[in-house]
């Protein structure tokens, strides 16, 4: 276990969970784009939103396995199905907190339930469980926190 | 009469997220919260007796002349009795920085200008279309009435004791020559509720009024019928949903389409059919926040029906819109009150055409279009390709048998028109031009063959009909024939013989699957005198718009329909498609007339 593994993990866990969300994007099962959502809180230009946002996004990535690290060291025990416990509350903070209260508030760009005349929103709020995204989208947002926690705790559990 | 008020005697205001109903006699009969398409708080125009309503008006006989404070959705009622004269002035109160300000709040001021008024008010809250009647009780002194998680107060400044019935706040007070008095509705959704002071409520309504006025002194418009345009564009913004930028059709449900009939229909969400309209006017009133607004909203909510297009989408970008039928009497008995629209899972092919115009327009405003978007509007035209042969419902979402309607294969080739001019200019993938192409022609070959009557030297409603069809029109209007092509001329003399009377176009005269009639169609007059511009007839255009200006409400507002014989306003509104109509119009004949 060492902020290495910890950040390599990060980095892998982000990929896959980037891209299991541009995957169910593109099979319609859900509208949310987190590298989108955080890209434009910088610019209203969406193709550079949107690189800028997949940077925003793994620098996140890493943060957050840093924070799984920490608390691993914490309690003196690592392993993947932790990992994965992680991952699940992870998922919910980021449905239920994150995205859907603690980003419209910072988001200059973002809707927000108190956003009115003359003011129009360039996004829409994600509402609660982002199921403003489509019906899918908490089940999708969750299982790919899962596999990140599940990479993130495999690494860090990884021998050596 | 019956309790109810003409539809005509409604005035709107709003705060970019919900709009209420303010009739000529003082009574708010309208108003959904928190969001334009929420449950109502007041219904009493679909229910007079149980619906819910603010009545706040004189206690002896009087007369009411309106006003909106110029520049603003702010509206201004004088009452004028024999003892003298009151000012009301109504708003749905934008958000102030400056104060910790209620989730949503209705103000209302009342001002003694002359002499000495009684006057009362009764608020009577109705949660849930009606079904829900509230607990009544005090709080900090303020009556409030919560019904699960919604709850509103009555904050009364110089307005009587408030006094709390069975089911109602009531209230009695006589103004005087120069006294002010303030009530204020604030109201909160699954959070405490805020009690505002007078002087918050006060200062919040100098900064709405200022706020309004401001929005319409930023806009571009310099062309004729001004004021109309202007007023449209104030219309416009209220349903403007600005959490999410969606633009709704118009702010109410099931306001009839006759009176008594069952054409009742909820129109509280955003309609692909307006989209190119609705960023065409933006683009025209100088309103780019709201043009790009709306235009990502539009491609957000169609992201997960890709590449099939709903007929209409909610105002937070959700697809599905199931049609129910509520427990209530309905405007004058018109019933049933629906809310949700079965329309959404039709197949309208011309919403397609709507679409690929819409992103069109948007890229000639020097806006450029992303890859996903860019590869999303390809694989639309690519679908249209598929797709355009199928029957559907038209423009006007008839629930008869799906037919070949000649609007919808005429927008389905404006689809594959606009994808290769936006391929030419590589702001969309054009690796199937070819196929757009050949199909385009296709398209024309059936159109021009199986749509066009020679008897009636005009296109026809549907393929081998001899029907007629005012969204013809719009063929003309989005450029599927030049004005100068005969048969777009023999279109519009066929439409202004059989569908035009005086000021007033019907859609259509054929079945439609629903029993009863409608009215004239606002928007098909608008488009008739837009018609009538490009193709150079600037002077009977002109004409027909004054005429068409002149149908407005007192306070400048249209409905969806009229009836001809009466002027009475019928369907729901604000109505934003006559509204859009009557911006590109006036656009149209200011530009033939230069």
């Amino acid at each position: 276990m060492s902020i290495w593994a910890a950040l390599a993990g990060g980095f892998i866990g982000t990929l896959v969970l980037t891209t299991a969300l541009r995957a169910a994007n593109a099979l319609n099962l859900t509208r949310i784009d987190l590298p989108f959502l955080l890209g434009t809180a910088f610019t209203s230009d969406r193709t550079r939103a949107k690189a800028l946002g997949y940077g925003v996004h793994f620098v996140n990535g890493l943060l957050f396995a840093m924070l799984y690290y920490a608390v691993f060291v914490a309690v003196g025990y690592s392993s993947w199905w932790l990992g994965t416990v992680f991952g699940l509350v992870h998922g919910l903070f980021a449905a239920t907190a994150l995205v859907n209260i603690l980003l419209p508030l910072v988001h200059p760009r973002m809707g927000a339930p108190h956003t009115s005349a003359p003011h129009v929103a360039l996004l829409e709020p994600p509402g609660f469980l982002m199921l403003n995204y489509g019906p899918r989208t908490p089940t999708v947002t969750l299982a790919a926190h899962l596999v990140y926690g599940t990479i993130v705790g495999l690494f860090l559990a990884w021998p050596g | 009469m019956d309790g109810y008020a003409e539809l005509r005697d409604y005035a709107v205001i709003g705060d970019g997220r919900s709009v209420a109903l303010i009739a000529r006699d003082g009574s708010v009969d309208w108003l959904a919260w928190p969001d334009l398409d929420s449950p109502t708080l007041f219904a009493a125009v679909l229910d007079r007796a149980h619906g819910g309503r603010f009545l706040l008006r004189p206690r002896v006989p009087y007369t009411a002349a309106r006003r909106y404070l110029p520049g603003t959705n702010v509206l201004e009622t004088t009452f004028t009795t024999a003892g003298g004269t009151v000012r009301l002035t109504d708003a749905l109160s934008l958000h102030d920085a400056a104060s910790l300000a209620p989730g949503r709040e209705l103000v209302r001021r009342i001002e003694g200008l002359a002499g000495s008024v009684p006057m009362r008010w009764s608020v009577q809250p109705r949660f849930g279309y009606g079904a829900r009647t509230p607990h009544l009780a005090r709080r900090a002194g303020v009556p409030v009435a919560t019904c699960g998680p919604d709850a509103v107060g009555v904050c009364a400044w110089n307005a009587g004791q408030p006094q709390c019935t069975a089911d109602a706040i009531t209230g009695q007070f006589r103004t005087d020559t120069g006294t002010h008095a303030l009530i204020a509705v604030p109201y909160a959704h699954q959070e405490p509720l805020v009690l505002p002071t007078r002087a918050e409520c006060e200062a919040r309504l100098e900064h709405t009024t200022a706020t309004w006025r401001k929005w319409t002194q930023e806009r571009t418009y310099t062309g004729p019928w001004r004021e109309a345009v202007l007023r449209s564009a104030l219309a416009l913004k209220l349903l403007v949903f600005a959490p999410s930028g969606a633009v709704a059709a118009a702010a109410t449900c099931s306001l009839p389409e006759s009176i008594g009939g069952e054409r009742n229909w909820d129109y509280r969400f955003s309609w692909i059919r307006d989209s190119a309209f609705t960023l065409d006017a933006f683009l025209k009133l100088g309103c780019a926040p709201e043009a790009t607004g709306y235009f990502w909203w539009l491609m957000h909510a169609s992201q997960l029906t890709h590449p099939r297009l709903h007929v209409l989408y909610r105002l937070d970008g959700g697809a599905r819109a199931p049609e129910r039928a509520l427990p209530l009497p309905g405007y004058r008995g018109s019933a049933p009150v629906r809310v949700g629209n079965a329309a959404a899972d039709q197949l309208q092919l011309d919403t397609y055409g709507e679409m690929l115009q819409t992103a069109w327009l948007y890229t000639t405003a020097g806006h450029r279009l992303d890859a996903d978007i860019a590869r999303r509007l390809a694989e639309t035209a690519d679908f249209i390709c598929a797709i355009w042969q199928q029957p559907d419902a038209g423009i006007w979402e008839v629930r008869s048998d799906p037919e070949h309607f000649t609007q919808s294969k005429m927008m389905c080739w404006i689809t594959l028109d606009r994808a290769l001019d936006l391929a030419r200019q590589q702001l969309i993938p054009g690796r199937h031009a070819a196929r757009w192409r050949r199909e385009r022609l296709a398209i024309a070959d059936f159109v021009d063959d199986r749509c066009f009557s020679p008897r009636l030297n005009s296109y026809v409603r549907y393929a081998d009909s001899g029907d007629l069809d005012a969204s013809l029109l719009l063929g003309l209007l989005h450029g599927y024939r030049p004005p100068d092509d005969p048969r777009m001329r023999g279109t519009l003399a066929a439409i202004q013989q059989t569908l035009q009377d005086g000021p007033f176009v019907n859609r259509y005269l054929g079945s439609d699957g629903v029993p009863g009639s409608e009215g004239a169609f606002l928007a098909c007059s608008f488009w008739l005198a837009e018609a009538l511009a490009r193709c150079g007839r600037a002077d009977e255009a002109g004409r027909l718009m004054d005429q068409l200006v002149a149908l407005a409400s007192d306070v400048g507002l249209y409905s969806e329909e009229i009836e001809p014989a009466t002027g009475t306003f019928l369907g729901n509104l604000p109505q934003g498609l006559s509204h859009l109509a009557l911006i590109s119009a006036a656009c149209a004949i200011g530009q033939a007339t230069r």
